[in-house]
């Protein structure tokens, strides 16, 4: 359950949210590596987009390390730029 | 006064290619390093495998790693050399900073560390977040 998009509730009604960590803090991470295809591949949606750090929780740190790390992976052709086809 | 700095190229060969002239594109790659005052060191093969999307028509590559330590004019050259060889497709040059090459000993120490010593295995996942369109279940 990690999508919640609706806007932020005032006190008395909101939910007790699920707190989302960075995952790269949690694994005390200091690189991302654009080598690592397979770990990119899970901050982008199955049409090549980059996940918006609101709903993977990734920090901000995080977040320009990681778009840096995707860009040069899709230079590389080791992640599509767009990828709507079926294969 | 030039002062040597540590890089990394990854480069995607043509793999119509067979293995002794991927090696020959390999070595002429070398060359350039070398013959600019670099000195490789280390040369991995990740082999043939399937681009994400085609690039001149090809939808496979031989994709290299090289590392090197180097003066930075050598990157010209090199770009030049890339350029100009018509097998190889693509080409990445990125300089490694402190972190790159802390996090890479970090990732050796723990691959040479027996497996009992590693504190948290990172487990492969699911997708994160799925396009709307592309499921209905759950
Ligand atoms: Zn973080």
């Amino acid at each position: 359950m990690i999508t919640t998009r609706k806007p932020r509730r005032d006190k008395e009604s909101q939910m007790p949210r699920k707190k989302r960590t960075c995952r790269f803090c949690d694994a005390k991470e200091v690189y991302i590596d654009y080598k690592d295809d397979k770990r990119l591949s899970r901050f982008v949606t199955e049409q090549g987009k980059i996940i918006p750090k609101r709903i993977t929780g990734t920090c901000a740190k995080h977040q320009r390390q990681l778009v840096k790390a995707i860009k040069r992976a899709r230079h590389l052709a080791m992640l599509p730029f767009v990828s709507d086809s079926i294969r | 006064m030039e002062k040597a700095r540590l890089y990394e190229t990854t480069f995607i060969v043509n793999a119509s290619l067979d293995d002794t002239q991927v090696d020959s594109v390999i070595g002429r790659v070398q060359d350039v390093i070398v013959k600019n005052g670099g000195t490789a060191n280390a040369l991995n093969k990740w082999g043939r495998k399937r681009l994400a999307y085609s690039i001149n028509k090809k939808t496979n590559g031989f994709y290299v790693n090289i590392e090197f330590t180097a003066p930075a004019p050598l990157l010209a050259s090199l770009e030049r050399a890339f350029q100009l060889d018509e097998m190889i497709l693509r080409f990445l040059t990125i300089q490694l900073d402190q972190k790159a090459i802390a996090a890479r000993a970090k990732a050796q120490a723990a691959a040479a560390a027996p497996p009992a010593a590693d504190p948290a295995p990172v487990q492969p996942r699911e997708p994160l977040f799925k396009e709307p369109a592309a499921d209905k279940k759950s």
